[in-house]
């Protein structure tokens, strides 16, 4: 076809009505766009349609342009930026529902595996709005695309209720599949990554709702799904992407409480968070701020439902408790955002206080030998003597935290694993509660310590202890003092020198030669800490002979 | 009914059930059971109920769900008083339950729905049980008879002390204390499924297995104890002591090492037994144990890797033999991964798509063994057996997945396709070429259960 063949189409096109426009228009109208698509003119097919006198052409027929022009993308015919533009102009111009139906007349042989990754995988590379703020600003579209996902699967899940669940065709059951690893997928990313508040309608929250609602239509049972589907049955590819889904799931139903009422009521407290302990963990290892809000809370929720005093100490040797433990002290010890650290310390004495007199005791011991940390070994030290106060309550006696059994966990809190070499400052916080406790123990009636050799042994350790405490305190102090000294010469010889080269205008400078500092801190700072430092020792001098005077009073008094 | 009159006809008609009759659970059958059948520890039972708090407001309903609730019996997943209660119900019966907190929602209650300390009303009607299935297969079925206690159970490689009676056809024909090793039962005449049921067990426990042939003593039988081929056992497991095996964590990698030799040796005796499934249990504990150890130095990497590779190749075999052909694929892989031009592994990767009907891929790796190997006459007797059967077979479907795109352009000149083309295109997945390019977008979707 030549040129003027084709102007006369177009013009027979402008002239015609649209309900006068046959097959056969169309057909032509198609075969132009692939003409011009394979002959690389796409410029010039792009330019006819935004020409305003064709517009008209381009509502009624616009949308058969559609199946060249993407397959000329697809086949990466030339001109692949014309063939583009053309597209957009097409979906703004033409009628919607067209549009829709040329879509999805071409997708149509595509497996709906493939088309709900490809949409899933697009969506992924848009950054998960954050804050509120960001949610609302929603720079990149990521809401509104959710809000249209969430719409367009709900046309498909009315599909399924009509069908109440039958899933008598290979085709409802391929429909079934696929809405389930949509969903499973969906929770993964983006709602694990997003903030989710119920007070907070936001169209992500919205999002989420329309997944749980999706759940239970396409007979997906949560219990089964969470506590107790086998990995082996994964739909998912990958074990650990399906349990991030499942961590959001039980997120979602357990601390949003979304859906909870159709959940069944029955389950046993312990149960449920045994079985959470797992995703718990598995948030818990992430390094992301979302997920480890999600992490905690859904912790915390897990532990209120128990009894105070409850879980057993056979609890503690399950791997996935061990694990999650793990991750909620590196959480403590390493994360560099304060309120995270200070939920898990929440997080950290809600499940010691749910713990059994025998766990409590073997937690405490499993933290003390991998703590490592002056501040976790601390917090456990205070914890014990709560423990201890609280056994000696009539009633409460236990053999945990009073005699023999104490003793062994007494020796963990009361000693120097680097011996001489401790630096007393780091661990100033493990001492301090450590001494506290001693002198608690003395404190209280003899007659509690109803054996007289646990009261020996008692004395022993408490005499070790204080002893290396003692060549601690002393080495420490010489350091420090050591240290003071050096500083306050240096402080002098500094303004005698600013002096002298104020007098004197020759540029010469005299480098003095200092030792090396330890720390980058300003010589003010640093003298404060070092002075606190000192304080600090003379205040455990004088806990120390408290100690000893408590320790000669009982001596004393006669049994 | 308010909170005095329901206390009340409790008080009057109930059964304290509790096992140290302190009131916590008072029990009164609405209905009685049908045949006397109750259930029994780690059972699969089914029920359905009704939660109610003292006030007559409803809390939770498995009928408002229109799904009755299934749970394993006496394990601690669901209330106290439930595990004590469903234990002494009768199949079909139907009764109800007034439960003291302690044995509800505690103190703690449960919230928004439940306060705290509340006395809750349940009724319940137990519609079936059936023994904990221990294997997806049914193969090993357990009923528990004496709950066991604590959270660990005896691991591959651990020492365990158990007393047996295994009884065929209400025969007994083994009763004995009797020492082994979790996943070498073999070695004293025990067979696999109780072997395999020892990970599932507690200290303390006493249970009764239902064994199929294929865990018991299959095709064989076995003539020392006058059992014949093919039948179904039962055996009565208690497990008085174990003592566990160092898990892969805790041991480090020159023990692994070391302890790697001797598993292999008594997994090759398995295989030459004709015990594979004891030869696969040695051979995965290989690859458990150094999967993921990287070793110092040259020397202890390849000590490692040499190691398994053997694992992942005699897997390889044991897996052609029990005809489970994705494994054999899988265990191939990760030979490859580490030596590109493994003859065997090659060859046996061929075998198994062979037997899968893949056929091109299996030619191209019987095509790599003789390229690595030109005198590996087995090679090329299956190179001609595949190419037979792919004349054989029908390559027009391969065809018509060639070139999707293709098509729409061919479809231009048609008009009203029939949707009908794409239910036929999903039903000729079965066997042949065609479940290439399908399966591999479907791998990532196999079908659900």
């Amino acid at each position: 076809m030549n040129e003027d063949q084709v102007n006369d189409m177009i013009q027979t096109w402008r002239d015609t009505p649209e309900k006068d426009l046959t097959p056969d228009d169309f057909q032509w109208f198609k075969n132009l766009g692939c003409a011009c698509v394979t002959g690389g003119d796409c410029a010039q097919l792009l330019k006819c349609i935004q020409d305003e006198k064709n517009q008209e052409i381009v509502k009624s027929m616009g949308c058969v342009l559609l199946e060249p022009l993407i397959n000329g993308i697809v086949k990466k015919e030339k001109g692949l930026y014309h063939c583009q533009a053309a597209i957009t102009y097409l979906t703004q111009t033409c009628r919607a529902d067209e549009l829709l139906q040329s879509l999805l007349g071409l997708i149509e042989d595509i497996h709906p595996g493939a088309i709900s990754e490809t949409i899933m995988r697009q969506l992924s590379r848009l950054p998960v709005p954050y804050t509120q703020q960001q949610e609302e600003a929603d720079e990149f579209g990521l809401c509104r695309c959710y809000s249209a996902l969430a719409e367009f699967t709900k046309s498909i899940v009315e599909e399924m209720k009509r069908k109440d669940g039958d899933c008598d065709t290979a085709e409802d059951e391929e429909l079934r599949t696929e809405l389930l690893k949509f969903c499973l997928r969906s929770l993964r990313d983006p709602l694990l990554e997003a903030e989710l508040n119920r007070d907070r309608k936001s169209s992500l929250w919205l999002f989420a709702m329309e997944i749980m609602v999706t759940l239970p239509v396409i007979q997906v049972s949560l219990s089964e799904l969470l506590f107790f589907n086998s990995p082996k049955k994964s739909p998912l590819a990958d074990n650990s992407q399906l349990n991030e889904a499942r961590a959001c799931l039980a997120y979602l139903l357990f601390v949003q409480r979304i859906n909870i009422d159709s959940f069944p009521a029955v389950y046993s407290p312990v149960f449920i968070l045994r079985c959470n302990v797992e995703y718990i963990s598995q948030l818990l290892s992430s390094k992301k701020e979302s997920h480890l809000l999600k992490g905690l809370a859904l912790f915390t929720k897990s532990l209120q439902s128990v009894q105070d005093n409850a879980l057993p100490v056979s609890l503690l040797e399950l791997k996935s408790f061990y694990s999650a433990i793990q991750n909620l002290r590196q959480l403590l010890t390493e994360c560099p955002l304060q309120h995270l650290r200070t939920s898990g310390l929440q997080v950290l004495q809600l499940f010691i206080n749910k713990l059994d007199p025998e766990a409590k005791h073997k937690f405490f011991r499993c933290m003390l030998k991998t703590g490592n940390h002056a501040g976790v070994e601390s917090y456990v030290v205070k914890n014990i003597k709560n423990q201890v106060e609280v056994s000696m309550e009539p009633g409460n006696h236990n053999k945990w935290f009073l005699g023999e059994e104490f003793l062994s966990l007494l020796g963990l809190v009361l000693c120097f694993p680097q011996g001489a070499e401790t630096d007393l400052l780091h661990s100033m916080d493990r001492i301090m509660e450590s001494l506290n406790l001693l002198r608690f123990l003395l404190i209280k009636d003899k007659v509690l310590w109803s054996q007289t050799d646990v009261w020996e042994e008692l004395v022993r350790i408490k005499d070790e202890y204080l002893k290396m405490l003692r060549v601690c305190i002393s080495m420490s102090r010489a350091y420090y003092s050591a240290e003071l000294k050096a500083l306050r010469e240096d402080l002098k010889l500094k303004v005698k020198e600013a002096r002298e080269s104020a007098r004197s205008s020759t540029l010469v400078k005299r480098i003095t030669v200092k030792h090396q500092d330890v720390s980058n801190m300003s010589p003010e700072v640093k003298h404060q800490v070092l002075q606190s430092a000192l304080v600090t020792f003379d205040l455990m001098e004088s806990l120390i002979f408290r100690i000893e005077e408590i320790a000669e009073e009982k001596r004393k008094i006669p049994n | 009914m308010d909170a005095q009159s329901a206390t009340a006809i409790f008080a009057a008609k109930g059964i304290d059930i509790t096992p140290n009759k302190d009131q916590g659970v008072i029990k009164v059958v609405k209905r009685p059971g049908l045949n006397g059948n109750q259930p029994m520890i780690g059972d699969r039972v089914t029920v359905h109920y009704t939660g109610k708090l003292l006030t007559g407001k409803k809390f939770d309903c498995s009928r408002d769900r229109k799904e009755p609730f299934c749970f394993n019996l006496g394990k601690g997943q669901v209330l106290k008083a439930w595990d004590i209660s469903v234990l002494s119900m009768q199949e079909g019966e139907v009764c109800t339950l007034l439960c003291k907190p302690e044995y509800a929602y505690g103190s703690s209650g449960s919230p928004n729905k439940i306060p705290r300390n509340s006395l809750i009303v349940f009724e319940m009607e137990l519609l079936k049980f059936e023994g904990e299935k221990l294997t997806d297969d049914g193969g090993i079925i357990r009923r528990i008879k004496v709950k066991g206690e604590g959270y660990t159970n005896p691991n591959d490689g651990a020492t365990v002390k158990v007393h047996l009676e295994g009884s065929c056809a209400g025969r007994l024909f083994d009763c004995r204390d009797v020492t082994f090793v979790v996943g070498e039962a073999e070695d004293k005449g025990i067979p696999l499924g109780v072997d395999r049921a020892m990970d599932k067990m507690q200290r303390g426990e006493c249970c009764v297995l239902y064994l199929q042939p294929k865990y018991g003593f299959g095709t064989e039988g076995k003539s020392e104890y006058k059992v014949g081929p093919d039948k179904d056992l039962v055996y009565e497991v208690s497990l008085k002591e174990f003592q566990s095996a160092k898990e892969s964590w805790e041991m480090d990698l020159i023990e692994k090492l070391d302890l790697a030799v001797g598993v292999k040796h008594k997994g090759n005796q398995y295989f030459k037994a004709g015990r594979i499934f004891q030869a696969v249990i040695q051979y995965q504990r290989i690859v458990s144990w150094l999967e993921m150890e990287c070793g110092t130095g040259m020397d202890q990497q390849k000590k490692i890797q040499d190691i398994i590779v053997t694992a992942h190749l005699n897997l390889a075999l044991c897996f052609l033999r029990m005809k489970e052909f994705s494994q054999v694929v899988e265990n191939c892989n990760k030979v490859i991964e580490i030596e590109e031009h493994n003859e065997k592994a090659l060859y046996r990767r061929g075998e198994a798509r062979l037997h899968r009907n893949e056929f091109s891929l299996a030619l191209v790796d019987f095509q790599l063994v003789l390229q690595f190997n030109p005198s590996n006459r087995a090679a090329r007797a299956q190179i001609s057996i595949c190419q037979r059967k792919m004349k054989e077979h029908h390559e027009q479907d391969k065809k018509t997945y060639a070139n999707m795109f293709q098509k729409f352009a061919e479809r231009d000149a048609k008009t009203g396709k029939p949707k009908r083309r794409r239910n036929e295109s999903t039903r000729s997945i079965k066997n042949g070429e065609v479940g290439i390019k399908r399966r591999r977008s479907s791998q990532d979707c196999p079908s659900f259960q």
